[in-house]
């Protein structure tokens, strides 16, 4: 049994839908990180209601860009707002670029910032929507077993866009756009068959490396 | 019925690894189809008519502001710290946000930050000659919406205090008030009791941040800091 679920498992990995990612990179400044140096990478939460960028995302693009040996000193996001309250809740929060020097130059904040050696503020915009989705999946059961038949598929399309601020400066250094879309499919026959397109996923590995990247050119 | 079948087998992305949503409901990784169904349908009939009741978290975070040179007393009345918003939901059951034991928390880290020193006054009317005036907060209003309603993917809290200012001779100066509005994404949330906590909680985090900026430029309050400035000096 134990085998037939491991088997499962692997099929179900193994079978994980195509997805197509595109990632663009715009450069305004030159960038770089010092030994020491921090970067932080928030989600934008503006006011009045707007598409909010999903929690997990922000933090799995946190992660991937402070994980592997050239890994970043990144800050949690949480952590970051906490620390830094009330200058980046969804009210006061600067909008773009030139609103942080006047933001950063509040003596508080600015001791705040240094002493947290904080380089770049990375903003984390777009969300991943299902567009598209088709088919039927019927399962029924009886005393002696159950199972299910049918097709299901749907389309997943990822688009989130990361502006770089240069805290020093107040600069806009650049902008990357991370695009991603793929299909699943569930097709069941008594059992059903999970074939899963990570597209979210691909846009956070592929946004992460390309942030990595952009701010420490090697 | 076919939707929540989909549903119910369409797997979900979750950072490297997925999970079926059986399995979430459940919270264990095996368990048979046939097993989950029983609660699958109990799950079905009790979402549409569940309500929420949520208490507002005690962690508040201080603000990193410049300090108003002045030491200021609090007084919280018996009304502001047992706050509880109920509402009852045309077949959405009864909700409930319970504000006011988070009341004490949010003012002390507000005043710990925003001013030379604080302290709880008992009684608004008294003398109090060590301290240069005495804040006195209320919640005249609370609102709150949930997608359903809304037609949108938040779970949204509106919020309105009411501050009156006494001086430290127990007069009162004036008031005026403030409205904080804070939101969450239903599918950051498992569940509706999880969005509504945090959304009020960002009602709550809004009104702080809001005392921080809208302080200064109340006139009651300019008055009030132009008298004491000129009392120091």
């Amino acid at each position: 049994m134990k085998l037939r679920h491991s088997a499962l498992l692997l099929a179900c990995i193994l079978l994980g839908g195509c997805v197509t990612a595109t990632v663009q990179e715009i450069r305004e400044t030159d960038t770089a990180m010092a030994g020491g140096d921090a970067i932080v990478v928030l989600g934008r939460r503006s006011q009045p209601t707007a598409d909010e960028t999903e929690l997990d995302f922000i933090s799995c693009v946190a992660g991937n860009m402070s994980r592997g040996a050239e890994g970043f000193n990144v800050i949690d996001e949480q952590q970051f707002i906490d620390a830094v309250f009330p200058w980046f809740e969804p009210r006061i929060a600067p909008l773009n670029s030139a609103d942080l020097p006047e933001i950063i130059k509040q003596p508080p904040l600015a001791e705040r910032l240094e002493r947290m050696r904080l380089k770049y503020l990375v903003w984390i915009e777009g969300s991943t929507e299902r567009t598209d989705s088709s088919g039927s999946l019927t399962c029924a059961v009886a005393p002696g077993g159950g199972g299910c038949f049918g097709f299901l598929s749907w389309e997943n399309d990822s688009s989130y866009e990361a502006s770089i601020w240069d805290v020093d400066t107040g600069a806009n250094a650049g902008r990357i756009s991370s695009e991603a879309t793929g299909m699943s499919y569930v097709p069941a026959v008594i059992v059903p068959i999970p074939i899963i397109a990570r597209v979210r996923s691909s846009a956070c590995s592929s946004l992460a490396n390309q942030l990595k990247s952009f701010i420490s050119p090697s | 019925m076919l939707l929540l079948f989909k549903d119910f087998f369409c797997y979900r992305e979750n950072g490297d690894s997925f999970r079926s949503a059986a399995d979430e409901a459940v919270g264990r990784p095996k368990f048979g189809f046939a097993d989950a169904l029983p609660l699958l349908f109990v799950l079905i009939l009790s979402v549409g008519c569940a309500g929420a009741k949520v208490a507002v978290p005690t962690q508040f975070p201080v603000p990193l502001v410049e300090k108003v040179p002045l030491p200021v007393g609090l007084h919280l009345d018996e009304a502001l710290l047992t706050y509880i918003h109920r509402e009852s939901l045309e077949q959405r059951g009864d909700w409930e946000i319970e504000l006011g034991a988070a009341q004490p928390a949010m003012f002390a880290n507000l005043l710990e930050g925003m001013f030379a020193g604080h302290r709880l006054v008992e009684r608004l009317d008294a003398k109090h000659p060590d301290i240069a005036g005495v804040l006195s907060p209320s919640i005249e209003e609370v609102q709150f919406a949930t997608p359903e309603q809304s037609r949108s993917d938040y779970y949204e809290v509106w919020l309105r205090y009411r501050f009156k200012l006494h001086d430290n001779q127990g007069v009162e100066l004036g008031g005026w008030d403030l409205t904080a509005y804070g939101k969450a994404h239903k599918q950051n949330h498992a569940g509706a009791s999880s969005a509504l906590q945090d959304a009020a909680m960002a009602a709550c985090r809004d009104a702080m941040a809001f005392f921080t900026q809208q302080f200064t430029s109340v006139p009651v309050v300019q008055a009030w800091l132009a008298k004491e400035s000129g009392a120091a000096a």
